[in-house]
């Protein structure tokens, strides 16, 4: 017997991102479309294990028990495992990480994740109560803490500590935007911001300004993820699972430790990477979660790509752009796509698919990426999720 | 205008730093349009659950309408715990006691909603939070932050705990600027 079997992503494809004028159980339909469109060869016959990444269906769309409501429409029939995984900000990736380990443990052969999130409803107050219960709900929500006015306070804390500035702040949305502008599912793709009116952006939480914040987004996506065997039937460019870290660290916020120094990232991203054998240096790309752009500034300094408080500069000096020492979040990040809270991973991993096998815009393409990492937080940056994949072909 | 933000409030010499209590005072109501419900549907409603029948930490809201703050204190390891539990999370005993905590403190950091509020809270924008660092206690804590519009607060501002009522009658608390 030989040791744990090998697990490669192998295609998959999202729908369009924004404020949609469908439903749940549609936007779940539109996934099967878009999953058999872009992986011609995988029949529903062959998927023997469903995972659905949904965060909040019960407050977002008043419905529960949402697996078996994803299988039937999408025309699936799994039997060996179907579970919905729900990690809020990270319940996408969560459902990749689930068929990972059941694949590599034998349990399914191909399995498929899913990622399904309807934010815009009638009434935007409710969706932003479904965001505030994510938090520690009757000792921190109820005070109004939501999560614009806790990044608000880890940019604060940032500024202070590290003098970081508005405007470098503006340069992370300025970045993904860009990139964005070349992603046609994302939900800002046809809309330019420079960093002058990024500036001029209102207010949500100060310090952070409407470009600064994620989007309350409806969006779906699926991927397939293979056993090393099957592999060959799906794709010549497998993005393989080479690594893979969580941690999770407090949930009130008086159990935090440092509002600016993610300890919980720093010990994620290092077990990613010693499991996959490499260091952040060696990444080609990385799918970081800027569900604020303070976010994606501090998680380059607890992965490595730079000194701590030196994300700022980072960024603004171009290192986390096209030509840098790693392109951060060239598929448009969470500021530029939209954040459907459960589709999100499912569209981070899609974006490693498609730029190992270099099939995006050339002005978001990774010139021949090998290495890529995909993170996300979840909640107050409680929780940290982080996947290492090699190209494989 | 966002430098503001990150300005640190000048250091005075402080009385409180050795954690006295302040004396017990009524809980007060908080100003508000009459015309909003006694109460949200209960899947809507942030605030806790605080009667006897339905949780183990009533004591933490009878003693706000006492004027008290109170936590759980773990004698076997001696740590005061936040939010207040029922099991201590270090060595797992049920056997916490009820302890006082500072009711004074400062600003260590802070925000302010100025849109995208949850439902109920639409009407009571903009709303300045923050963490408090409460004085003589390890414990840093999340609350509503009164008596200062978002634009003259600052971090290092002296605040005090405040006991308010909810429109249901139930107790919750927030925290005061002292000038
Ligand atoms: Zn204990």
């Amino acid at each position: 017997m030989s040791g744990p079997r090998e697990v490669a992503v192998v295609g998959g494809g999202l729908t369009p991102f924004g404020v949609r004028g469908v439903t749940w159980a549609e936007l779940a339909q539109e996934a099967g479309e878009v999953l058999f469109r872009t992986v011609p060869n995988l029949r529903a016959a062959d998927v023997d294990s469903l995972f659905v990444g949904a965060a909040e269906p019960e407050r977002f769309a008043f419905q529960s028990h949402v697996a078996p409501l994803v299988a039937e429409q999408m025309g699936l029939a799994p039997h060996r495992i179907v579970q919905r995984t729900e990690l809020a900000c990270a319940s996408g990736q969560s459902a990749i990480r689930s068929a990972y380990a059941a694949i590599r443990a034998g349990l399914s052969d191909i399995a498929v994740a899913v990622g399904v999130e309807k934010m815009n409803i009638p009434d935007m107050a409710e969706a932003n109560s479904a965001m505030a219960c994510v938090l520690d709900r009757p000792w921190d929500a109820a005070h109004g803490l939501t999560a614009p006015p806790f990044f608000a306070m880890v940019a604060q804390r940032h500024m202070l500590e590290h003098g970081t500035t508005d405007e470098q702040l503006a340069a992370v949305s300025q970045k993904n935007h860009r990139f964005a502008n070349a992603n046609p599912v994302a939900q800002f793709y046809e809309k330019k911001f420079d960093r002058e009116k990024l500036l001029r952006l209102p207010l949500v939480a100060p310090p952070l300004r409407l470009g600064d914040c994620s989007s309350m987004t409806d969006g779906a996506g699926a991927v397939v993820l293979a056993a090393e065997d099957r592999v060959s039937e799906f794709t010549d460019t497998p993005a393989w699972i080479r690594g893979s870290g969580q941690y999770s660290d407090f949930h009130n916020l008086a159990n935090m430790g440092s509002l600016t120094q993610w300890s919980g990232l720093v010990r994620a991203s290092r077990e990613a990477l010693r499991s996959a054998r490499i260091g952040p240096g060696d990444l080609d790309f990385a799918e970081l979660h800027d569900c604020f752009t303070i976010s994606e500034i501090i998680e380059y300094e607890a992965i490595g790509f730079c000194g701590p408080g030196e994300g700022g500069s980072f960024v603004a000096d171009g290192r986390s752009d096209l030509g840098g020492d790693v392109v951060v979040n060239p598929r448009g990040g969470l500021l530029g796509c939209g954040h459907p809270l459960g589709a999100t991973g499912i569209a981070q991993a899609v974006e490693v698919v498609d730029q190992f096998a270099h099939r995006v815009d050339p002005a978001r393409q990774v010139p021949d990426p090998e290495w890529a990492m995909v993170h996300n937080l979840s909640g107050s940056a409680n929780v940290h999720s982080v996947m290492v994949y090699e190209r494989g072909g | 205008m966002p430098t503001a933000v990150v300005e640190v409030a000048p250091r005075k010499r402080s009385k409180a730093r050795k954690a006295k209590l302040l004396p017990p005072e009524p809980a007060r109501e908080v100003p508000g349009p009459g015309e909003r419900p006694a109460r949200l549907p209960y899947l809507l409603d942030l605030y806790p659950a605080e009667s006897a029948a339905q949780t183990r930490l009533a004591p933490f809201f009878e003693g706000l309408r006492e004027g008290r703050f109170l936590s759980t204190h773990c004698r076997k390891d001696g740590r005061v715990l936040w939010p207040p539990r029922i099991v201590c999370p270090v060595c797992h005993t049920s056997d916490l006691t009820w302890v006082d905590l500072p009711q004074t403190g400062r600003i260590y950091a802070f925000s302010a909603i100025l849109a995208g509020a949850p439902s109920g809270l639409e009407e009571e924008l903009p709303r300045v939070v923050g963490l408090v660092e409460l004085d003589g206690s390890p414990l840093r804590i999340f609350g509503r932050i009164v008596g200062v519009e978002w634009p003259e607060c600052r971090i290092g501002m002296r605040v005090r705990v405040e006991p308010f009522s909810l429109p249901d009658g139930r107790a919750y608390y927030a925290f005061r600027v002292v000038r």
